[in-house]
């Protein structure tokens, strides 16, 4: 590797998180403005920036949609005063928010998020294509919880005490049924899709050509999306706040630009889960799935298009991704909150139960399939691309 | 007659969150289609109803004259005691002399109001008013403490049905005339 | 080198791990909630000890918002005690200051005529449902839905635009007066009244499909805070909280006052008694109100709406106090010296909407009462959280709370 791909890399690292902390800050807003529109409200709709505001018909709509907002709300949480109360265990009150934030960030290293074609071969954009990606996600997601936990602790007061016991309750309990649910993705993924493979979320893009998996797999899909749901704390699983009887939970004690990291890794996190879910259940990039009649191109109409076919595939994604986004609002907008012994209970009770049943009852199918239709066709150029 | 409010138990349907759960997106939905219902305040101004009860103001008469005639029944009812006058009596030769009194100052204390309104339910002379003033800021409490001087500013002038100071003036003057014909 | 050997003290993990085993009960948690707190509904302040997330002691702390409306009242006329009685329970100030109006037109032995009777059941029945509304949607918040708050308070604005019509203000409205009401209903209220019923029933539909067969809803709610039929008349409930627990009762339909008994309505009761019970009736009173605003409508009577015979305590109307030196005088008589009462003591308690409000006066005669106690309902309903707290999750408090649906306003006085 010589140095100038190094450099890329970093380049292309940064942009990566300089995007996703732009959709973490506007999903915030989209929270908003979403939140006032179920609720009859009409939301942030005075932040102007001077001069782009005077732009004809466009600005207008722009300030009306609060297009500023996620702005002055990050110039306002990095100049307010950033109070340290005297109680607090300082190393670890200043920590959490970083712990917190870091591992959202870091699990966009392994997931692709759009391809290139070389030759009509299609390779992954990702920052690393590792063999290991959706473990690599899963172990490092499932950190953010000791931010909120030493959060917590260091804030060295009862409610976010309360919180982060709760949080890393939930967590450690939804992470077996996350981890679970997407078994039958890749044993689908590396037995009769493609043949043979790995850990890849790229592997499991392409095996999604014919059938996004959501579709014929909606028990994992299910299970995944409400522990998606749990790991990130949203409503109604979001135990770690639950402002009616924790007050703010685990973030009562912090405020200005620790808060704002918090709530930023928050979202980040919504933003990676539903990235995660896409890749793993909706098929990543594609456009539509052929259900192994239609012509091939449908899958990926941009594939000829060049560098131009990558950038769409990548609005593509992102696009699904905020649709997901969107889900998760809409749905905290509507619901109640369950208490904590019920969470424990659904996740426990329920989703790892079901989880488990789907291991097996797709473990069977999938070793049907495979003895009845793939074996026998198995062809060394059918094989997925070789990672990079 | 009593209605004994029944529990059904819940459908193993109902039992498994999901219908509830889309149904009550469904709603959420619908709603976040439906019109908005936030008044976009500096812009929109909210309607205010005839007898709505804002901030006590003192009125003129259309002739100019200040209604108030400093009888401090406002004063009296008035439950936070907000009020206190200052009663002054008119100069002679003041063209309202006819009129008793008129107040020297004229206090409302609006930290202590409570805008029940009953100062002009109560004023026998239409001379306080609860008008349509709703937003009332001050950056201290002595420039909330109103004087004669803003109450009348606030209040401008209302109409008068009776001219009552008015019909007695001419009655005077008329008996006055009279008295010149006997 | 020699080789040595150290010796180390090695403890003996076992039975260390055996000793603990008698001291593994953990301390209990002292946790204060409130009296800032968004699940305590205004200033309510409870000292809960915990053991884990259970509650083995709750200790309801009131008194800060204490006013000493009761004292106040000794020191004023009747009269002006009307706007005191709309920061009573807040939510529902017309309920309050009927009951009040009532309370005192007892004691004069006065009766009002029948335009104001009505008026005042309209009031009462409006003030009900949006202190419902504002006690539904905030019982839904408490369980995280965040929304069904915000739906209510929409409808709770567009109720609060028909008060501030009829009586000027939308909060504090101070409608009643001894012997009558402040002022006459405004040209076309009615009507507004009317198509704003037309379009709340879908809206509490609504409500209703959001909250009322959600699991997560029920599982939050349902036997949770169960109070038996006879605590729930040992601890003095009333209102929607009694009936949840079973108890038929609802002095609108067994002592009936302001006529009453003239409306047809069904008194909803509870089966279980438990938070979700509470729920239900609350839901459904504010149907059977819109049923008795319907009535109250329909039959509105032309008239009065004031004593006018009253003269010694009801204000003479505005026009004659300018133009008429009688009326003048008596304006003056009743503003300084209040309504002229009988000596003796009355009591009189109303249905209202968190339950029975009552006040006792006790007159020497004279505009002013030597004593005026207060009855708040809020004030029974917490005195029971001490015992049915104990074993509840410190999740289910603010369920508990939003159920008894109380206002510390009135509770604290």
């Amino acid at each position: 590797m010589d140095i100038v791909e190094i450099l890329l890399k970093i380049l292309f690292a940064i942009l990566v998180v300089v995007v996703i902390m732009t959709i973490a800050a506007y999903s915030v807003l989209a929270e908003r403005k979403v939140a006032s529109w179920i609720q009859g409200r009409v939301g942030p709709n005075r932040t102007a920036l001077p001069g782009l505001s005077a732009i004809p018909v466009l600005g207008r709509f722009l300030v009306r949609m609060g297009m500023w907002q996620p702005l002055a709300d990050g110039v306002k949480f990095l100049f307010k005063e950033d109070p340290l109360p005297g109680h607090v265990k300082k190393w670890y009150y200043c920590l959490a928010p970083v712990v917190a934030l870091v591992p959202s960030l870091s699990t966009v290293a392994v997931l692709p998020f759009g391809a290139y074609w070389v030759n009509g071969v299609e390779y992954p954009l990702v920052l690393a294509n590792v063999d290991i990606g959706i473990l690599f996600i899963l172990a490092i997601s499932s950190l953010t919880v000791y931010g909120i936990v030493m959060a917590g602790w260091a804030a060295n007061s009862k409610y976010p005490y309360f919180g982060s016991i709760r949080s890393s309750a939930q967590m450690i309990s939804y992470e077996l049924a996350m981890g679970m649910s997407v078994i039958p993705v890749f044993m689908w993924a590396n037995g009769p899709a493609t043949g043979f493979g790995d850990l890849t979320l790229f592997g499991v893009v392409a095996a999604q050509k014919d059938l996004w998996l959501g579709i014929w797999m909606p028990l994992p899909a299910f299970v995944f999306l409400v522990s998606l749901f749990a790991e990130t704390n949203r409503l109604p699983f979001d135990m770690p706040e639950s402002e009616t009887e924790l007050v703010g939970g685990f973030h009562t004690e912090y405020g200005s630009f620790k808060f704002g990291l918090f709530f930023v890794g928050e979202y980040a996190a919504m933003a990676i889960g539903s990235a995660v879910f896409v890749v793993l259940f909706l098929g990543g990039w594609n456009f539509l799935p052929t259900f192994g009649f239609l012509p091939d191109w449908v899958a990926n109409p941009w594939a000829t298009w060049g560098w131009f076919g990558s950038v769409v595939s990548v609005l593509f994604f992102i696009g699904k991704t905020l649709t997901f986004i969107f889900l998760f609002i809409w749905v905290r907008w509507t619901l109640p909150r369950f208490r904590y012994d019920q969470v424990m209970n659904l996740g426990w009770k329920y989703l790892v139960p079901l989880a488990v049943a789907s291991i097996i009852i797709y473990a069977i199918v999938i070793a049907l399939w495979d003895t009845a239709v793939t074996v026998d066709h198995i062809k060394p150029e059918t094989f997925g691309p070789a990672p990079q | 007659m009593a209605k004994v409010l029944e529990r059904k138990p819940l459908t193993f349907a109902e039992k498994t969150y999901l219908p509830q759960v889309l149904g009550g997106l469904k709603i959420t939905f619908k709603n976040m289609l439906g019109k908005k219902v936030t008044m976009e305040y500096p812009e929109e101004r909210p309607n205010i109803p005839d007898n709505y009860r804002g901030v006590p103001t003192l009125v003129h008469d259309p002739n100019g004259r200040e209604k108030c005639v400093s009888c401090q029944l406002c004063e009296f009812v008035c439950p936070p005691k907000a009020i206190r006058i200052t009663p002054g009596s008119i100069p002679e030769g003041d063209e309202h002399e006819h009129v008793e009194k008129a107040p020297q100052d004229f206090e409302i204390n609006m930290l202590r109001c409570i805008y029940c309104g009953m100062c002009q339910e109560v004023c026998p002379e239409e001379a306080i008013f609860l008008q349509d003033v709703y937003s009332l800021v001050g950056t201290s409490r002595e420039e909330l403490v109103f004087h004669k001087k803003k109450l009348y500013e606030l209040g401008g002038t209302r109409p008068d049905q009776h001219y009552k100071w008015d019909v007695k003036k001419a009655a005077e003057e008329e008996a006055l005339a009279g008295n010149g014909h006997h | 080198m020699p080789a040595t050997t150290k010796e180390v003290d090695m403890q003996d993990v076992a039975a260390r791990g055996a000793d603990y085993g008698e001291e593994l009960h953990g301390e209990e948690m002292t946790l204060n909630m409130g009296p800032s707190h968004p699940a305590t509904h205004g200033v309510l302040r409870l000292r809960l000890k915990l053991d884990g997330d259970f509650i083995t002691e709750c200790d309801p702390v009131i008194g800060y918002l204490h006013r000493g409306d009761e004292k106040i009242a000794e020191n004023m006329t009747y009269n002006q005690f009307v706007p005191y009685t709309d920061r009573l329970d807040y939510l529902a100030p017309l309920a309050n200051n009927v009951c009040y109006a009532i309370a005192v037109e007892k004691l004069a032995n006065l009766e009002v005529p029948p335009r104001c009777q009505t008026i005042r059941i309209i009031c009462c029945e409006l003030a009900r449902i949006s202190s419902h509304l504002l006690g539904l949607g905030v019982y839904g918040m408490d369980t995280g839905a965040m929304t069904t708050f915000l739906y209510t308070f929409t409808e709770r604005e567009k109720l609060y635009s028909l008060f501030e019509e009829l009586t000027g203000a939308r909060f504090t409205t101070s409608y009643t007066r001894i012997g009558g009401v402040a002022r006459d209903i405004p040209e076309g209220w009615l009507g507004r009244v009317s198509n704003f019923l037309n379009q709340f029933e879908p809206k509490i539909d609504e409500l209703d499909n959001l909250l009322t067969r959600n699991k997560i809803f029920l599982d939050r709610t349902k036997d949770i805070a169960i109070i038996s039929r006879e605590d729930a008349i040992a601890y003095a409930f009333t209102g929607p909280n009694l009936r949840a627990s079973g108890v038929d009762s609802d002095l609108r339909r067994d002592r009936p006052y302001c006529g009453y008994e003239d409306y047809d309505f069904e008194v909803p009761i509870g089966t279980v008694g438990d938070a979700y019970d509470r729920y239900l009736v609350r839901m459904e009173e504010v149907r059977q109100s819109v049923r008795i605003v319907r009535q109250a409508i329909d039959k509105m009577p032309e008239g009065p709406y004031f004593a006018e015979d009253a003269k010694k305590i009801h204000v003479p109307p505005k026009a004659k106090v300018l133009t008429s030196m009688e009326e003048l005088i008596q304006n003056f008589m009743i503003v300084t010296e209040g309504p002229q009462m009988p000596a003796g003591e009355v009591y009189f308690e109303a249905e209202n909407p968190k339950g029975i409000l009552g006040f006792f006066i006790h007159s020497k005669g004279g505009g002013v009462p030597f004593r005026l106690k207060i009855r708040a309902p809020s004030f029974c309903s917490l005195s029971i959280l001490p015992k049915i707290a104990k074993g509840l999750m410190m999740s289910d408090v603010p369920v508990v709370l939003g159920s008894f649906d109380f206002v510390m306003g009135e509770c604290d006085r």
